[in-house]
């Protein structure tokens, strides 16, 4: 009955370390995203920004998240001076590996143009009447954008954020390819040390379940504790 | 002896990067890119059509089964699946299976669960009118739905199947992890083969795949278009 014993605790430990792993890096990279996204999509209201948002999103929605892993881990590497590159493979205390750093860096970048087309796609949602009645009321344009447009703005693009943030989850698996010892990685790992196939890729799989279903349950929750006016 | 510049590395290693060993040996590069997003696109449009409209026609415990099994199947990762395909697949008909195969099987899988939503979601927003009008011409259900319901509801979901396409072109580079050797990959061996230029071949393989994502797109968009203006 070997085959559908259960892992050991070792294995069991190292899966529940790449969940960790996952969480983190996902967090981490969303949290930064939306900075950038944010940025991003404010950059599209303006004449000049708009081609370089323009620029930004197609680049990197239409060339696949594993390409843009291999180009910041293999390619940008080598683009480095010899010296930073040194630096950046030895070991220096609280400062994350080459393989952290691309991941970091490909999953933000990545994400952050689809956060960006949700932020701008919500800006655009909210009717000019909106902005003219705030600063007819004597709003600055500061605050009639804060108090008034970016509410509104975020109200809509809510349910299409929440949505990338969990294809953020979701592709942080392939910073597998790159050396990350995240969820996928660890399953595999196990997978070819204990052959237990079903048990190794059924946590992982689990994993992902949980997290997609906890996020999906947060925001419901969230959503429904606003008052009805807003939602 | 001369440097060899970016250029040249590209240049000296085109066709394997463009069609693999073809004909020499197994299709590879660009060419298995676009083989595996064409293959995977077809077949997750009949798959998502039908389970669409089955959306749409079942009722009951049926129906939430198929949508728990839809919500699974977009809950996890891409290469979750690719992983379990690659695995399943051989031990479930006992036979080898080529990585290609699975790969194009997950790929098809997933694609599918997205657009059976859209597929419903443009089927509802037909209103009840037109079902009405047309079973009181005297058509069956099943002829309202494929001569009046589908044509109007197709129209709805261009974008939804042109945006799949673009997210099928890009995923097929997850072939990578059970290695099928598709341009991510031949990429990423000619990099570690020629081991200079890692940068500039990432990037002009990240051109092509923009090429073909635009392309797509544009195309798309096109027909979808011209199809509909009579």
């Amino acid at each position: 009955m070997t085959a559908i014993a259960w892992l050991d605790r070792p294995y069991l430990l190292l899966l529940g370390h790449g969940l960790a792993v996952t969480i983190v890096l996902a967090a981490v990279c969303v949290t930064l995203a939306l900075a950038l996204g944010f940025a991003l999509a404010l950059a599209g209201r303006h004449r000049w920004g708009l081609p370089l948002t323009h620029a930004y999103t197609a680049a990197f929605r239409n060339t696949p998240l594993l390409l843009q892993l291999f180009f910041w881990y293999f390619g940008a590497m080598a683009l480095l001076p010899e010296a930073a590159r040194v630096w950046l493979n030895s070991p220096h205390a609280l400062w994350p590996t080459p393989e952290t750093l691309a991941a970091t860096l490909g999953l933000t970048l990545y994400t952050a143009a689809y956060f960006a087309e949700d932020i701008r796609a919500g800006l655009r949602g909210v009717p000019a009447g909106q902005w003219e009645a705030a600063l007819a009321i004597g709003l600055r344009p500061a605050q009639a954008f804060r108090f008034v447009v970016l509410p509104q703005a975020l109200r809509i693009s809510a349910p299409a954020l929440i949505g990338q943030i969990m294809n953020a989850v979701k592709n942080s698996s392939l910073t597998m390819a790159i050396g990350m010892a995240e969820l996928s990685y660890t399953s595999r790992q196990v997978e070819s040390a204990t052959f237990k196939t079903f048990q190794a890729f059924g946590f992982a799989t689990l994993g992902y379940v949980l997290l997609i279903v906890l996020i999906e349950t947060g925001w419901q929750i969230w959503r429904r504790q606003r008052p009805v006016w807003t939602r | 002896m001369d440097a060899l510049s970016s250029w040249d590395v590209i240049k000296n290693n085109l066709p394997w990067l463009l069609w693999g060993a073809w004909p020499d040996g197994p299709l590879g590069g660009l060419a298995l890119t676009v083989v595996l997003a064409a293959g995977s696109a077809l077949g997750s449009a009949v798959l998502g059509l039908a389970l669409g409209i089955l959306l749409a026609v079942l009722r009951g415990v049926p129906r939430h089964a198929l949508l728990g099994t839809l919500a699974f199947l977009r809950a996890i990762p891409v290469l979750m699946l690719i992983f379990w395909v690659y695995f399943l697949l051989p031990i479930c008909l006992h036979i080898d299976v080529p990585g290609v195969w699975s790969v194009m099987c997950a790929l098809t899988l997933i694609s599918a669960a997205y657009l059976a939503h859209a597929v419903y979601a443009g089927i509802e927003g037909i209103s009840k009118g037109q079902w009405e009008a047309a079973l009181a011409t005297g058509l069956t259900h099943w002829q309202t739905l494929r001569l009046v319901i589908l044509p109007q509801a197709l129209r709805m979901m261009a974008p939804s199947f042109i945006n799949q396409w673009v997210t099928l072109i890009k995923d097929t580079s997850l072939a990578y992890i059970v290695g099928v050797g598709e341009l991510a990959m031949v990429t990423a061996q000619v990099s570690n083969r020629v081991m200079i230029y890692p940068a500039q071949l990432f990037l002009f393989a990240g051109v092509l795949y923009f090429a073909l994502c635009q392309g797509v797109t544009w195309a798309g968009n096109r027909v979808a278009k011209t199809a509909w203006q009579s």
